[in-house]
């Protein structure tokens, strides 16, 4: 097949028994790949009711068709399983080159199901695939585990892993490749430690099929050109890195400060992307075929802090940072690299201490209750200490694990948890930006910003520029950028190549490489498809539209100080035409007319 | 009034911020400041005299296209912020 390997490989832990059977061509026309195809697998093959930990669920890896081109960033793997922390889809991407390898070694997907016996790692080189042991990794954190398995397998192996957040089950732990790139979201890395595997290491040599070549070429020549002519994805995000959007959110008023208790930091610009690039900012990076390079490599000479890694994205220095009250730029970046090193997701990480920050201010838990750590607003330091006591599940950081939904209802106020399904909100707030609070609401993972960054348009200045403060037109923008960043997501593509292509460019480009004719209309309606079918697994999985919700401070608590003081969210006055765009009912129920129309009629609810 | 500046225009501007002397409107306002910082700073924010696509303006937080674009009013009490481009995810 062109751009499709054509062979899905398939690992059952509990037996042992590796097998490999054809990708099937209608799946792969569409779903592409990645997002799509793991979806459209997990669909068919996991009830959405199982235990998200039991090994009834299943962990599946997927590059897409562009993954390990020379694409513009065409780097991008999915992993997509039942999410620990929601409860439904998880769909977790990452950049790096792994994805690229498992592509080069003959895989559209990987799927991983039942569990071993014991700790195992899996070494996948090309067409020979093992199930080692791996008792002796168990307990290492991530730097260690990869060096160790390139030592054990090829120098050259890139691995995917956990750490001990995943082993012990953290219900937000990440699966890190390389090292710095995380799967991060939704507590992908806790199911994979709850089938004791450890990691996944790959070396792929074989190339990947382009029907027609010379106008693959000149697409992604063009594409790349676009994307390094754009002022955010061509200079923009390479110099300050995604940590730059910590100012002019502040400025707008829409920082979420202390929990979402205000949006107005005064103090942020000590933990922007200006001052990460004046004080601990080494050098940039990129991942695989990148353009962007918006990677941050740093080192921390603070010895409090001291450390060299990567990151902070602007998620995790706002979460930790000004919404824990925090404007200490080193704590934030070892937190963050801890998040990293142990493998956790740094966004529920952060927004969780926050929350148990806000239940301590509010007198809701006691000193006896936190170990005695002092959990003030601002305290950079307990911060730190419960970053890694939630990684390794010591003293109170063993509820923290929860995430802060859990952890809230723990002492009767789940209402202080800043979630949606469970997952906790990004760094954007709903209150002064309101199609974000569209898309959290409806986001198929949970909080979420990426799968429907309507921030491009509503705050950076993209086109169509939309005033943020305004509910007008933002259903169907939310509905276009969740679809497009479907498909994108799919092909393997960086979401951060938006930053100058738009649908006709990847569709030209993918059209190219696969030799199936896309139009943006069909990309789009690629995308569409993937978002129903994540929703149907939602819906199957005991959702209902009372899911598609912010927490109630957002409606009742408007912002308190700074530009947007006094605003609120309005997600239910958009949440009805949303639903109508995309052909669902008022339950938020997919219409059987729409599922046919993109072909999802063999999925309908209850069938 | 008070001008901040953020990402490259800070080293262009030569300052994170300052208060200046009131300015009519946001024209004027970067008219000042292009002949006062010099020709960087100018051919960075300005292109044919024209406020460049590629430049963000806030005034009290709020995006002069949701203004009055340029010719959005000044006072003495307001913070007009400035922006190249960005962002992330």
């Amino acid at each position: 097949m062109n751009a499709w390997s054509g062979t899905i490989l398939r690992v059952n832990l509990t037996s042992g028994a590796i097998s490999r059977e054809a990708t099937n061509r209608r799946d792969a026309a569409l779903f592409l790949g990645a997002r799509g195809l793991g979806v459209k697998i997990l669909t068919d093959e996991v009830d959405a009711k199982v235990d998200p930990l039991s090994p009834e669920n299943k962990l599946i890896f997927a590059p897409g068709p562009f993954t390990g081109t020379f694409a513009p960033s065409a780097g991008r793997y999915h992993v997509v399983t039942k999410s620990p922390l929601t409860g439904g889809i998880a769909g977790a991407n990452s950049g790096g080159s792994f994805g690229a390898d498992l592509h080069y070694a003959g895989y559209d997907a990987l799927i991983l199901e039942g569990k071993a016996a014991k700790p195992v790692y899996l070494w996948i080189r090309d067409d020979k695939v093992e199930i080692r042991d791996a008792s002796h990794l168990w307990g290492k954190w991530v730097p260690d585990t990869t060096d160790a398995l390139r030592q054990e397998t090829d120098e050259d192996a890139k691995v995917a892993c956990i750490g001990p957040a995943g082993e012990k089950l953290v219900l937000f732990a990440a699966i890190m490749n390389e090292m710095h790139r995380a799967a991060g979201r939704g507590g992908v890395g806790a199911v994979m430690g709850s089938k004791n595997l450890k990691a996944v290491a790959v070396v792929g040599t074989n190339g990947i099929r382009v029907a027609d070549p010379k106008a693959f070429e000149a697409a992604v020549l063009k594409g790349r050109a676009q994307v390094a002519a754009n002022p955010v994805g061509g200079t923009g995000l390479g110099t300050w890195g995604t940590d730059v959007l910590v100012n002019i959110l502040n400025q707008i008023g829409s920082l979420p400060t202390r929990n979402f208790h205000d949006g107005y930091f005064p103090t942020a610009d000590k933990v922007g992307g200006e001052s990460l690039k004046a004080q601990i900012l080494v050098r940039p990076k990129g991942c695989f075929s990148c353009v962007i390079h918006c990677g941050r490599v740093i080192k921390v000479t603070n010895p409090k802090y001291a450390g060299e890694g990567e990151g902070p994205e602007y998620e995790a220095a706002w979460c930790m940072g000004p919404d824990c009250g925090i404007d200490n730029l080193d704590a934030i970046a070892k937190a963050n690299m801890l998040c990293n090193e142990i493998g956790m997701d740094s966004i529920t990480m952060g927004a969780t201490v926050a929350c148990a920050m806000d239940l301590y201010e509010a007198g809701l838990i006691s000193k006896e209750d936190v170990d005695g750590l002092d959990l003030h607003w601002g305290n950079a330091e307990t911060m730190v200490k419960l970053t890694k006591m939630t990684g390794l599940r010591e003293g109170l950081g063993n509820k923290l694990a929860l995430g802060s939904y859990r952890f809230a209802s723990l002492y009767g106020h789940p209402e202080y948890a800043m979630t949606v399904k469970k997952q906790e909100m990004p760094a954007y707030d709903p209150r002064g930006v309101q199609g974000i609070g569209l898309e959290y609401a409806t986001c198929n993972r949970g909080g979420c910003h990426v799968k429907g960054y309507t921030i491009s348009v509503e705050v950076l200045g993209q086109e169509p520029k939309m005033d943020p403060r305004v509910i007008q037109g933002k259903p169907a923008i939310v509905k276009i950028f969740q679809d497009l960043t479907a498909a994108v997501d799919a092909a393997g593509g960086c979401i951060f190549g938006t930053f100058g292509m738009g649908g006709d460019d990847y569709a030209t480009m993918l059209s190219a490489l696969t030799g199936v004719p896309y139009t943006a209309e069909t990309l789009l309606q690629v995308g569409e498809r993937i978002w129903n079918l994540e929703r149907l697994f939602n819906l199957h999985a005991g959702f209902t539209s009372k899911d598609d919700t912010l927490p109630e401070r957002l409606y009742k608590s408007p912002i308190q100080t700074g530009p947007a003081k006094g605003m609120i969210s309005h997600v239910p006055e958009m949440l009805p035409e949303y639903y109508r765009l995309r052909g669902w009912d008022e339950n938020g129920v997919p219409t059987e007319k729409r599922l046919e129309e993109l072909q999802l009629a063999d999925q309908l609810v209850g069938a | 009034m008070e001008v901040r500046y953020f990402a490259d225009i800070r080293p262009l501007a030569g300052t994170d911020e300052e208060k200046r002397p009131a300015a009519p409107t946001v024209q004027a306002l970067l008219s000042a400041l292009a002949a006062e910082k010099g020709p960087a700073f100018a051919s960075r924010v300005l292109e044919g005299g024209k406020l460049s696509d590629a430049i963000i303006i806030l005034v009290n937080g709020r995006h002069i296209d949701y203004l009055n674009g340029v010719q959005t009013p000044l006072s003495a009490d307001d913070v007009v912020a400035v922006f190249p481009m960005v962002g992330g995810g």
